[in-house]
């Protein structure tokens, strides 16, 4: 089993996380990173749950909730819990490119 | 033309006709203040639980139904991990390993021949809030986040824009008239993206595909594949090769323009969504939404040829929904229902754009619209006549009848009362009567005039121009 990543791919992941790392962060991560995958990868060890997709941790189907429409937030206050706005919009630096979902 | 061979594939997004959104009990709304239809939940907040709303279920079961996917009993939702403005929560809840429905098709119809363009699924999803990009700032409005969307996405089977768009054209059709969705494209709860791809032959395998995003109506989405495969195809001409890649069409250019090169492809990471436990779907679930499909296009426009509507006025009565469903309540009825769609379609629709109005709007019963059709039909009202009376048609209570006599419209359609102001008139008129039998057929007009003259008008024109005809054989 490798001991660490790659730089590589831990640039990948910054780049998906959209976050910058310095070469010293790089270093530390690419250790860090694969003891966490380390550790994630002890699941595939329980047995019992090869064919299905365990998703909760209980067997029940979900509640459907009415489409009946409820109490919705105050813009103001929705506003408030936003570091900039422009009117009613709340205002973030712009980022480039399109929405990826959807 | 060029020389390749397209494959083109269309996904869409559809949002659907809730009052709620999909995962929170916020208003589905359009056109509100921004950030006024909002909760906890569609902001992403920490520790929110999403709910599913049954009505997202049922919609999608019934898209799944007119679009003939098969309907999957048992799913899940899985996340899609991004990180964009759009979406605080850094995940959008879709479906990806267990869509609602899949293997389905749509039939098109591409100058006379029939199509099947295949499905490969369809899945449930929430929509993102919507950003405007302003200079330096992006502007986040959350009343589209957590609006519940279908995708729908077809297998690369289409070769033509035109076959695309008959496509599109034909979805919106369905999903429109099943009442799933508004299917407005100019509003964005219809959105559509292409994948093209060519290729010399058949044989050959498929070429390197651009995706086009986002194309604002279901012309420049016909446009914008046009434009795509002129642009690979000088491409390939040059002897050059280009990387996958995500374009968009800018109206203004009238052409599309890169967006991104997709250097790995996607790396969503998609996991289940552990918020949100299995999804049953019941037979009795199923049964019970296939009962609320109305009469869907296809049939429509079976029922209207085989009454003897035109080709014309059968596509332009579907075309409005609204006077399609009224159309719908005649269809028993012993009336001609050529000149029902002709009236809907002519002076009432220039009524009801003029006013706008819908057709439900206005005091036109059923009853009352079957007297009009009789009274055009047998000429006791004439067209030129119903001109002058249709608003007070469509707006009182009044047999039609009654308001042809309080409006002073009498049509004289008594056979013997026109014959003896016909005679009279060509007793007077001797050298007419001989320039008709000599061939002059204006003669025949100027006589018409004089008997309309006599009668003040009320004569009925076609009897009137049938017997005087009769008279001078």
């Amino acid at each position: 089993m490798k001991e660490k990543l790659t730089k590589e791919e831990v640039l990948h992941v910054a780049e998906l996380a959209r976050i910058a790392v310095t070469e010293e962060e790089i270093k530390k991560y690419q250790v860090e990173l694969k003891k966490l995958l380390n550790d994630v990868e002890k699941i595939n060890d329980v047995k019992g749950y090869d064919d299905e997709i365990l998703i909760a941790p209980w067997s029940n189907n979900t509640e459907l909730r009415k489409d009946e429409p409820r109490e919705m937030l105050d813009p103001k206050k929705v506003l408030e819990n936003a570091p900039r706005h422009s009117g009613n919009y709340i205002q973030v630096p712009v980022v480039i490119g399109e929405s990826e979902g959807a | 033309m060029s020389n390749y061979i397209a494959t083109i594939g269309v996904e869409v997004h559809v949002e659907l006709k809730t009052k709620t959104k999909i995962f929170s009990s916020s208003e589905n709304g359009y056109g509100q203040m921004a950030n006024s239809l909002t909760n906890v939940i569609d902001l992403g907040y920490p520790g929110t639980l999403p709910t599913l709303n049954e009505e997202v279920l049922n919609l999608a079961i019934k898209a799944a139904t007119v679009l003939n996917c098969k309907i999957r009993r048992e799913m899940h939702f899985d996340r899609k991990n991004y990180f964009y403005p759009d979406n605080p929560k850094n995940y959008q809840i879709t479906q990806f390993a267990t869509p609602i429905g899949y293997d389905g098709y749509v039939e098109i119809e591409v100058d006379g021949e029939k199509k099947k363009v295949y499905i490969e699924e369809m899945h449930i999803e929430e929509d993102t809030c919507k950003s405007t990009h302003r200079g330096e700032k992006t502007l986040l409005d959350f009343n589209r986040a957590g609006v519940p969307l279908i995708e729908i996405v077809t297998k690369p089977c289409m070769t033509t824009s035109k076959e695309a768009k008959a496509y599109l054209e034909k979805l919106r059709e369905l999903l429109f008239y099943s009442d799933i969705s508004d299917c407005k494209m100019e509003e964005g709860s219809m959105r559509a993206d292409a994948n093209v791809s060519i290729r010399k032959k058949e044989s050959d395998p498929f070429g390197t595909k651009a995706e086009i995003k986002n194309i604002g109506s279901i012309s420049n989405v016909g446009l914008s594949i046009e434009k795509e495969i002129e642009r690979q195809a000088k491409i390939y001409d040059a002897g050059d090769t280009f990387k996958p890649q995500t374009r968009r069409f800018d109206d203004k250019l009238g052409d599309t323009v890169l967006m991104r090169v997709k250097e790995t492809g996607n790396d969503y990471r998609y996991f289940p969504e552990p918020d949100i436990p299995f999804v049953i779907v019941t037979e009795e679930r199923i049964d019970s939404v296939r009962k609320t499909i109305p009469m869907l296009p296809d049939e429509r426009r079976e029922k209207y040829l085989s009454l003897g509507v035109s080709e014309i006025n059968t596509k332009k009565l579907i075309q409005n929904r609204s006077l399609s469903d009224y159309f719908n309540n005649l269809l028993e009825e012993k009336i001609s229902h050529q000149t029902a769609s002709n009236l809907l379609l002519g002076d009432i629709s220039a009524y009801l754009n003029k006013k706008e109005k819908e057709i439900t709007d206005t005091t036109l019963s059923k009853e009352r619209f079957i007297e009009l059709v009789n009274l055009i039909d047998n000429n006791t009202l004439t067209s030129k006549n119903l001109k002058e009376i249709l608003e007070v048609i469509l707006e009182s209570d009044k047999s039609i009848q009654t308001i042809m006599k309080e409006q002073g419209i009498e049509n004289i359609t008594d056979d013997a009362e026109i014959r003896e102001v016909i005679k009279k008139i060509i007793k007077a008129n001797p050298e007419s009567v001989t320039d008709y039998q000599n061939g002059h057929d204006r003669a025949i007009k100027f006589l018409m005039g004089q008997v309309m003259k006599e009668t003040k008008g009320k004569a009925n024109p076609k009897m009137a121009n049938d017997i005087l005809k009769e008279e001078l054989q």
